[in-house]
């Protein structure tokens, strides 16, 4: 008897986005409940097995019982579980925040909409969970497949925006295959615990160096590292209001966590990442990609634009931190990701309730909002002071480890590049807040205000705004619980 | 939108082809299990058998019905798949660990061979019902001539 949690973890999903066509065509209001329990399911198995992980170490679940390094197999460790549970909810409340705004931009498309994004989150969970580097090429791919036609789904100026990113994409993913098949001629197997046990034997090839190149390439394109960040803006500024903050919060996010598994469990923190300088140049990329990130962001007009070059340059922090060569570094790292996430999906909330309410995405069309939405400029104001940093909230404790993770690193560099990043983005928020609250815009068309938001909208939005501060409140604890459970072996 | 092809000897020799068509499909996805083959290439030929008839009987005739019914069975295959795994957890065996479901008169190995053919099938049913949504979304871009 094997614990299923594991499997199901990323069944669940995968069985309610096969089942959605076939319901749909039937009882098409079937199609939201099914979706959100399937999820719900999955957050309760997440939960459950992730504390099993915490409690007796990881497991390995070998599908279809042939055993690792011949079979597949998922496993699910400190890090992965503490992942599933953090993508499960946030998945969750992106589902939730979905229903209402549905109807206004996806018309009939509501079975397609379902069974992708269910789709593309048991893909995801599926890269957090796979033990084996093809099957991680197989997710990501999967997942990137539903995100291209997510973000195409409402047709017009979207299919663009979706086809630049199609092509982009698939540059990365064959990147990144092109690097497994070479990691797989230096080693023969493509087991990551297997592999990193016969590497040492190929450690001074050159194949193993040139397929590492090429997954890390692949992987920096998927996670919008600049300077590859091309695809992502114009993708997140056209994609339907529904699908940008399953978007936002999640996809970059896992590629980021692929990176961060093959660099340290596959290739091993004590050897290849050390005599190489690999921590080194993926550091390098993430200090250019805060601070140019911020920047950028604070260059545009479009609300959501702005929303997605403060993702991208996030992207850049938490690689900072995960590079930092030391534990503090790593944790700091990983505690912002999770955070990352959850403050993404925030944003993207809240430009979607503004979307939804008076049709606004210019920044000069946000005048004298603050007054009449309540609840969302609270939660915009929450969700800046955590982006920018400030205590209580999780934005703050992740930034803290991370510079203290580069100060014991001595990277004075990087210390730098994730102060000014946090001074622009200061800027960039004051900008919003500031037209939130200042005068009314000349023009009286700005302020047509449709009733209210609907309930559902707020109630994700709220749930996600309190839980930034849950998790600055409890940042003590899920840090220490990351540093027990979830840093990859032999870092210093 | 797909019209009747206008040659009654077209229609004849369809209708002589199509089930032996659609047997050497079958026969494809079951022979898998000894030799090339299996639920792909089987699917691919089933599928090619429901796309032809809509292309010699054209979109409104009843002929196609099979490839009318196939589309609202868009997902069918991969439930098909994912129960029999499903199966194979609720007797205590990994996903898709087929020697996990005690079969009354199967040995351990049989009983693999089986559920290997059944998961084939999910694919075949899959594969032809994505075969023909292809086509039908391909030349009935036009919505009110959409075949379902």
């Amino acid at each position: 008897m094997t614990s299923q949690a594991v499997c199901l973890i990323f069944l669940l999903p995968f069985s309610a986005a096969v089942a959605m066509p076939m319901l749909g065509a039937w009882r098409r209001s079937w199609c939201r409940p099914l979706a959100l329990s399937a999820v719900g399911l999955m957050a309760l198995f997440a939960f459950s097995a992730c504390y099993d992980v915490l409690t007796q170490g990881p497991v390995r679940y070998a599908l279809g019982g042939w055993d690792p390094p011949v079979g597949i197999v998922l496993v699910l460790d400190g890090l992965s579980g503490l992942l599933a549970v953090a993508l499960s909810l946030v998945s969750l409340a992106c589902l939730f925040f979905g229903g209402p705004a549905l109807p206004k931009d996806l018309g009939s498309k509501v079975v397609p909409y379902h069974t992708l994004v269910l789709l593309m989150i048991s893909a995801l969970a599926g890269v957090t969970l796979s033990g084996d580097l093809f099957n991680l090429f197989v997710f990501l791919e999967v997942s990137a497949l539903c995100a291209y036609a997510l973000v195409g789904l409402s047709g017009g100026r979207a299919l663009i925006a979706a086809f630049r990113y199609l092509i982009l994409g698939t540059i990365g993913a064959s990147f990144y295959l092109l690097g497994v098949g070479y990691f797989y001629a230096a080693t023969g197997t493509l087991n990551m615990e297997d592999f990193l046990n016969r590497l040492p034997d190929a450690l001074h090839s050159k194949a193993v160096l040139t397929g590492l190149t090429f997954i890390l390439l692949g992987l920096a394109i998927k996670a919008a590292m600049v300077p590859f960040h091309g695809w992502l803006p114009d993708a997140y500024a056209h994609a339907p209001d529904a699908v940008v903050p399953l978007l936002a919060s999640l996809v970059t996010k896992v590629s980021l966590y692929a990176m961060t598994r093959i660099t340290f469990w596959v290739l091993g923190a004590s050897t290849l990442t050390y005599e190489f300088p690999l921590l080194f140049l993926l550091s390098m990329g993430g200090t250019v990609g805060a601070v140019v990130g911020a920047f950028l962001a604070l260059t545009q007009q479009d609300l959501r634009r702005m929303f997605a070059y403060g993702g991208i340059s996030h992207v850049g922090l938490i690689v900072i931190g995960i590079t930092a060569g030391n534990q503090t570094g790593f944790s700091g790292g990983v505690f912002y990701l999770a955070n990352d996430a959850v403050m993404q999906a925030t944003l993207f909330f809240i430009a979607g309730i503004i979307m939804y309410r008076c049709g606004a995405r210019d920044l000069n069309q946000l005048g004298h909002l603050g007054s009449q939405m309540p609840w969302t400029s609270a939660a915009l104001i929450v969700t800046a002071l955590s982006m920018i940093g400030i205590p209580p909230t999780g934005g703050f404790f992740g930034k803290w480890y991370m510079v203290l993770g580069a100060l014991e690193a001595k990277n004075y560099l990087a210390v730098a590049a994730i102060l000014s990043s946090t001074l622009l983005t200061l800027a960039y928020f004051v900008r919003i807040i500031e037209r939130m609250f200042g005068e009314k815009p000349s023009n009286a068309s700005a302020a047509q205000l449709a009733s209210e938001e609907p309930v559902e909208m707020r109630v994700s939005m709220g749930a996600l705004a309190a839980s930034i501060i849950l998790l600055g409140l409890f940042s003590d604890r899920i840090v220490g619980l990351i540093l027990r459970s979830a840093v990859p072996p032999g870092l210093g | 939108m797909i019209a009747a092809h206008d040659s009654l000897i077209v229609h004849m020799i369809t209708r002589v082809l199509l089930p032996v068509i659609q047997l050497y499909g079958i026969y494809v996805l079951f022979f898998g299990q000894y030799g090339p083959g299996g639920g792909f290439v089987g699917g691919v030929i089933f599928g090619a058998s429901l796309i032809l008839t809509l292309l010699v009987f054209g979109a409104r005739s009843n002929e196609n019905y099979l490839a009318k019914r196939a589309l609202r069975a868009d997902g069918l295959g991969l439930i098909i798949y994912a129960g029999i795994g499903g199966l194979c957890m609720i007797f205590a065996g990994q996903f898709l660990n087929y020697s996990a479901v005690p079969l009354p008169g199967f040995d351990p190995p049989a009983t693999r061979s089986l559920g290997i053919l059944g998961t084939m099938i999910g694919v075949a049913v899959d594969i032809a019902v994505t075969s023909i949504s292809i086509v039908d979304s391909l030349s009935f871009a036009d919505e009110e001539g959409r075949l379902v």
